[in-house]
């Protein structure tokens, strides 16, 4: 039991997140151990992005309490509003998470490499030289080395794609949080990305992936979460959750999705 | 001919002051007009309305107004400047304000998603304007730069009434003196070689921040 807690990644209590009037999460509770990857899956406008954007602060809860790797990000303080930590801790305790968009966001002043250097070598303070080759590694692994002198706009967008997940690796952190990687890409450029974060599962990460490819969410997560209007609505293994779904609202959001 | 050498000379010493005032101007207030871009989409409310104010003061009232302003108005509570000190400073304080609405511009058509990256990858707000969003800004603000730094060249023209031997102060002197209209020609020449020589290099720079286009 001492093993398991020591295990966990990310907890997440009692998120409650509201834009306004709306309330968007309503009570949010789950936990990712190490070597999990966690796929969130659910219909548009549930709350699936602003779920991952609270983990690193992207957005800021009402109330909950989040926790990575052992250390409080926000809880609850007496008057039952959330509190975060200040500046200088938040950014170190989100030092461990790395982030990959929809949209890629990679900076399109800088060459492939310079993406891979800048926080390195900017919040890290390494030297070029340094980190160079491990840069130059990663983004094999991604296969564009030889894309590494070029501009991101030259690039498509599946490359463009490899290479932000190769960016935010370069920080070497411990959690992956993605916010549907493949769906601002043509269908023929998707299986390249899919296919580095299955790669990146294989080899353990422990990875959050808000998803639209139910097959990604099968055969790659260890864990399937289903969300509608703010909440969990199911979640599980794979296997059982696609063979049986329990909620009448995970079968007729299945059953639409294929 | 001696006489047109001669004319071409004084000329060019007139030139030489309005290429002071207007490279003084320009290296001071475009870092000037970058703070205040800064300062009015910052977070503190004060910082941001004053910056706000300032804007519209400059933006709101002719320059030659402002260079009267600071020559006459200053030294009468005291403050005693050069002449060439005074136009500066209005020089600078006018164009920095217009230069801090473009530049406020290009940051603000900076998608959300570049702050969110570099957010991401534990960067700061300083880091983040500096590496990231200044850089891009810079590429989408050189063609009204380049407008606002050609306006520049002819507004140092403004100094004439201050009694500044500029270019075209000293054209019409010696227009005066001499029932002669070439120095006009001549200092209409001049201004032209300068705004030519600018919008080369502007379109230089505009090429090199290209290559990262698709
Ligand atoms: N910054 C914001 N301000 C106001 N409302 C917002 C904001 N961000 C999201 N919302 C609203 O919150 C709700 C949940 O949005 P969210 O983006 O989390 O949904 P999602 O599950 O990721 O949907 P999708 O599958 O379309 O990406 C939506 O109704 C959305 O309009
Ligand atoms: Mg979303």
């Amino acid at each position: 039991m001492q093993n398991m807690t020591n295990n966990i990644m990310l907890k997440m209590t009692d998120i409650h997140k509201s834009f306004g009037e709306l309330e968007v999460l309503k009570g949010i509770d789950f936990s990712v151990a190490k070597g999990d990857v966690l796929a969130i899956i659910g219909p548009s406008g549930s709350g699936k992005s602003t779920m991952l954007r609270c983990i690193n602060r992207l957005e800021e809860i009402d109330s909950g309490k989040i926790e990575i790797m052992g250390r409080a990000l926000a809880e609850n303080g007496a008057d039952g509003r959330a509190e975060y930590v200040d500046e200088a801790k938040s950014r170190e305790i989100l030092a461990c998470t790395g982030m990959v968009f929809q949209q890629f966001n990679l900076f399109p002043h800088m060459t492939v490499m310079e993406n891979l250097l800048e926080a390195p070598v900017q919040v890290k303070k390494r030297s070029v030289e340094e980190v160079r080759p491990e840069a130059e590694e990663l983004l094999r692994k991604v296969g564009l080395f030889d894309k590494r002198d070029a501009y991101p706009g030259r690039l498509s967008g599946g490359q463009q794609q490899r290479v932000a997940i190769a960016r935010a690796l370069a920080m070497k952190p411990e959690i992956m949080l993605f916010d549907e990687p493949t769906s601002a890409l043509d269908p023929e450029l998707t299986g390249e990305v899919l296919k580095t974060m299955r790669e990146l599962a294989q080899e353990h990460m422990t990875m959050v992936v808000v998803t639209h490819e139910m097959a990604f969410a099968r055969e790659a997560a260890s864990h399937v979460m289903f969300m509608a209007d703010g909440v969990i609505v199911e979640q599980g293994q794979p296997e059982e959750f696609f063979a049986h779904p329990k909620q009448e609202r995970t079968v007729a959001f299945l059953q639409n999705m294929l | 001919m001696d006489n047109l050498l001669h004319t071409i000379t004084l000329m060019l010493e007139g030139t030489q002051v309005t290429l002071e005032i207007f490279c003084i101007t320009l290296v001071l207030s475009l870092p000037i007009g970058l703070l205040a871009a800064l300062g009015r989409i910052s977070s503190l409310k004060p910082l941001r309305l004053l910056m706000e104010f300032y804007v519209w003061i400059m933006r709101g009232t002719p320059l030659m107004l402002q260079l009267l302003f600071v020559y006459f108005a200053l030294p009468m509570v005291g403050i005693m400047l050069p002449d060439i000190a005074a136009a500066l400073l209005a020089f600078v304080l006018n164009y920095a304000a217009y230069f801090a609405e473009i530049f406020r511009a290009g940051i603000q058509a900076i998608g959300r998603g570049q702050y969110e990256a570099a957010k991401t990858l534990g960067m700061t707000y300083p880091q983040t304007m500096r590496r990231i969003i200044i850089p891009q800004m810079i590429r989408h603000v050189l063609p009204p730069i380049s407008n606002e730094t050609i306006n520049l060249v002819k507004d140092t023209s403004l100094i004439y009434i201050l009694a500044m031997n500029d270019l075209l102060r000293v054209a019409r002197t010696i227009v005066q003196r001499e029932f002669d209209m070439t120095p006009f020609v001549i200092a209409g020449v001049f201004y032209l070689v300068m705004t030519f020589v600018l919008t080369w290099a502007f379109k230089k720079l505009e090429a090199h921040y290209a290559k990262y286009d698709q």
